[in-house]
This record gives C-alpha cells, sequence and structure tokens, in this order.
C-alpha cells in the first residue's frame, strides 16, 4: 500500500497511562481524523511520532523513511500545527518567517506572499495579537510554503468558532486537493471530521479502536445502532455510545 | 549559523545581549572584574527562562532540527554571549593600560591569567547549568541555582589571588609576569572548550530522554 505515513506499534508508558501499540497508516492526499476523548492519547501518540516524546517502542515510517532515523529529512517535508500553542508571543510574524524560512530548501516566498494575503495577516502583527484562528493560519501559511507533504495538526479548531471552524475546514479539503499533500489532525469535535475526513483513526485509552476509510468506519459501528435508529450513526454518535459503554462496563465491575 | 541566527533573533533576552556588552567594566578602576562573569552567567540563564515562557523548545521541535541541533544551538548562543563578552572587554583592558590607571585594589586585573581563570569559570558554570537543565528541559532556575554555587566561590577565589603576595605576579602587567600568565590562559582556553564539549554532549543525552 502507498502511504505517505505509517505508525506501527508506538508504546509510550506514562505513570497511569499506556500508548498501547497504536498503529495506523495514512495514503497520499488523504485527510485522516484521529478522535478520542480528551486523555486518550491523540496528543501523546502525534508527539511520540514525532519525536518530542520518546517511545519505548513502535516505528514511524514517513515517506518509506524511518522518521527516528531520518528524523531532520523527514521533518523538512513536514508541516506541523498545534492548535492553542502562543509561539514567541512577543515576536512579529515577519521576525519567526525570517527565521523559519531559512531551515527550509524549498522555502517559496511567492507561496508565503500569496497565503499571507490569502489569510489577511499583517506581518508586522506580534503573534499574540493574533486570534486562535488566525495563529493557526499562520502556521498553516508556514507550513505550506515550504511545500510540505504532509500536515500534523493537533486540535487545530478547537477554541474557535463555527464560522472559523468551517473555514479551516474548508480550506483543508483545498489544501490536499490543490497542494499535493495528506493531513492527519487531532480533534474532539467528531463533527469537525464528519465534513472533511476520508480516514478516521479513534483512539480510546491509548489503544487505536478502529481505524478505517470513514465508510468502512461507520459501517464498523453499526452493531451500536438502536432498533429505533433509522439513519447512519454520526461520529459523534459512536464516540458517545462507545463511551458510554465503557462506563456501564466499569460501573458492573 | 542558522541555529545560532534563530536563537539570537527568536530566543535570546534583549538583557542578555547588554550583559554580553557589559566586558566594558574593566574600565572602571575599582571594581571586582569577576561580577563582569556574573553577567555572562546570567545572560544564560535569562535567556532558557525566555526559551521556556515562548515555548521555544517545542517551535524548535517542528523545525527540521534533531534534540542534539536543538541543544547545539542554545550551546552555541551560551559561548557566542561569553566568549564576545571576554573579548569585547579585552580593547577596554588595553586602553586602561594606555590610560595609565592605578592598578585595580578591590581584586585581580584584567589580566591574561584573569581572562584564563574567568573561561574556567565559565566553563564550570556552563557544564552545570547546561546539564542541570536539560534534563527537564524547563527548570532554568534550579540549574541556575545549582551552578551559582561554584560560580559565586570561583569568582572569590578569582578575586582573593590579587591579596595573596606569593600570587601577585597573576595580577601584574609587567611583560615577564604576562608571560608567566600564559599557561593560565591557555588552560583557561583548553579548559573551556572541553567542559563545553562535555556539557554539549551530557545536555544532548539528557535532552534525548526529555518529554516534552
Amino acid at each position: 500500500m502507498n502511504t505517505v505515513l505509517c505508525v506501527q506499534d508506538l508504546c509510550k508508558r506514562y505513570p497511569g497511562f499506556l500508548l498501547d501499540h497504536v498503529s495506523f497508516s495514512l495514503a497520499p492526499h488523504r485527510i485522516m481524523g484521529l478522535i478520542g476523548k480528551n486523555g486518550a492519547g491523540k496528543s501523546t501518540t502525534l508527539k511520540a511520532m514525532l519525536n518530542m516524546v520518546s517511545p519505548e517502542s513502535g516505528r514511524v515510517t514517513v515517506f518509506h523513511q524511518d522518521f527516528y532515523q531520518q528524523e531532520t529529512a523527514c521533518k523538512a517535508r513536514i508541516g506541523v500545527v498545534f492548535g492553542g500553542m502562543e509561539f514567541y508571543p512577543l515576536k512579529t510574524l515577519a521576525a519567526i518567517t525570517a527565521v523559519t524560512k531559512r531551515f527550509y530548501a524549498h522555502w517559496d516566498q511567492a507561496q508565503y506572499q500569496r497565503y499571507l494575503g490569502y489569510f489577511g495577516l499583517d506581518e508586522r502583527k506580534k503573534f499574540k495579537e493574533l486570534s486562535n484562528g488566525m495563529k493557526v493560519k499562520y502556521l498553516l501559511t508556514l507550513a505550506l510554503s515550504h511545500h510540505a507533504e504532509l500536515l500534523i495538526l493537533d486540535e487545530p479548531t478547537s477554541g474557535l468558532d463555527p464560522v472559523s471552524r468551517e473555514e479551516l475546514l474548508h480550506l483543508f479539503r483545498q489544501i490536499v486537493e490543490g497542494e499535493h499533500c495528506s493531513i492527519l489532525f487531532s480533534t474532539h469535535i467528531t463533527s469537525d471530521l464528519d465534513k472533511c475526513a476520508d480516514d478516521i483513526t479513534y483512539l480510546q485509552k491509548g489503544k487505536v479502536l478502529q481505524s478505517a476509510d470513514k465508510e468502512t468506519f461507520l459501517r464498523s459501528f453499526d452493531h451500536l445502532r438502536a432498533p429505533g435508529d433509522t439513519m447512519p450513526l454520526t461520529l459523534e454518535e459512536i464516540m458517545l455510545r462507545t463511551e458510554r459503554r465503557t462506563w456501564d462496563d466499569e460501573a458492573a465491575l | 549559523m542558522k541555529l545560532l541566527y534563530k536563537e539570537i533573533r527568536l530566543c535570546a533576552h534583549p538583557t542578555s545581549l547588554v550583559f554580553a556588552f557589559l566586558g566594558c567594566l574593566v574600565l572602571v578602576p575599582a571594581y571586582p572584574y569577576s561580577v563582569i562573569l556574573l553577567f555572562g552567567s546570567l545572560a544564560p540563564y535569562i535567556t532558557f527562562v525566555n526559551a521556556r515562557e515562548t515555548n521555544d523548545l517545542w517551535y524548535t521541535a517542528i523545525l527540521p532540527v534533531s534534540k542534539a541541533e536543538s541543544v547545539g544551538g542554545k550551546c552555541l548562543l551560551v559561548v557566542s554571549l561569553q566568549l564576545f563578552q571576554l573579548l569585547f572587554s579585552v580593547p577596554f583592558a588595553m586602553l586602561r593600560q594606555g590610560l595609565h590607571i592605578a592598578n585595580n585594589p578591590v581584586g585581580l586585573d584584567a589580566t591574561p591569567a584573569w581572562y584564563g581563570l574567568g573561561l574556567l569559570v565559565y566553563g564550570v558554570f556552563d557544564i552545570l547549568f547546561l546539564a542541570s537543565f536539560y534534563k527537564s528541559g524547563y527548570k532554568a532556575g534550579k540549574a541556575f541555582l545549582l551552578a551559582s554555587i561554584p560560580l559565586g566561590s570561583m569568582m572569590v577565589l578569582v578575586e582573593a589571588t590579587a591579596h595573596i603576595p606569593a600570587l601577585s605576579w597573576m595580577d601584574s602587567v609587567q611583560p615577564e609576569d604576562l608571560l608567566r600568565q600564559l599557561p593560565i590562559l591557555l588552560a583557561g582556553i583548553i579548559g573551556y572548550a572541553a567542559l563545553l564539549f562535555l556539557a554539549y554532549r551530557i545536555s544532548v543525552k539528557r535532552y534525548e530522554k526529555v518529554d516534552l
């Protein structure tokens, strides 16, 4: 199978939490949503993939290269956005960009200017002066300006109003279609994925419950449908019913 | 060089850059010149606190940079600030001699011996500070406290040499005494390079295990 990202048996242990043999893969030009409730291990998975936390075991392959062996080369082809994260709040966007572009051999200044205009970003502004949505857009601009082939986004839509979220999701689809890019993004707002994801990976308590294309994923949870359900379950209903069953199982014990 | 550029443009606290220019204090007629070393040690501390507050390690982690290179960038900044400070002080030390300002009554003059000992003080501070900081990636205060104990002790010892009659040649700028001081300067240069290299190696090893 042709993949841009392949995660195999990723494990990371914290006191009271275990990321347990997480495996999934992402095909080119696809959007994968990584879902799970708070504390399920979504951010830990992304950070372990990027070597920001050191995994105990597992293998991450990006563009058919071992990420941990070829970290710098792999990162040069990746764009990462952490939603809600403040970077250099007192620095102007121009200063951050001036530094960032030196790290990428394929930096495209014309593309950067185009996205600045498209998003209505003013380089003279300080990072802290941007709204949450604009911060995400700026970080996306940086990623797209070095022609990232894989975007890894951690909760990019958290804290955004519905209009900004809708706009970003629309943008993700445009990026995948126009920039030959793939996107992996974690979220607990499942309605975002109804609109734009091709594939879904569901994490529960550090384990992958299911990872498949959206249609297969939805079908695989048919057993959760109640007799009165006439419509297919949405991702939100799947997540709620799955987590509710876990509570019921735990209560029974 | 791009890592050093990043450190200076985004990470270095403006105060730490000011401290780098305080090498000029060797022109003050009566002053404990080892305090200059304190400024050169405070500069990395302030910068590392600034880095923590601006999520610099996170930003660096998403750039095409390994953890080892991330540590290397910070080490490069520390070395640049400290060496710039000492080199910047040299013309002022020479000017002091040119102006025939009397010997510093407080402590050691800015002689080659002072520079050699200063480099050793920086080396000891840096290895303790960097190795301690990269154990966690955020505890800059603890690292500074730990490193400031030998820093303070060594500063006192450096200043005290001027008041020990047997070591008065270290406080002299007479040509024959300057020659005697050269091995101390050389030892300082070699010691500083070795300690910084060791600091880098230990820091990398520790930072590889840090979870951001």
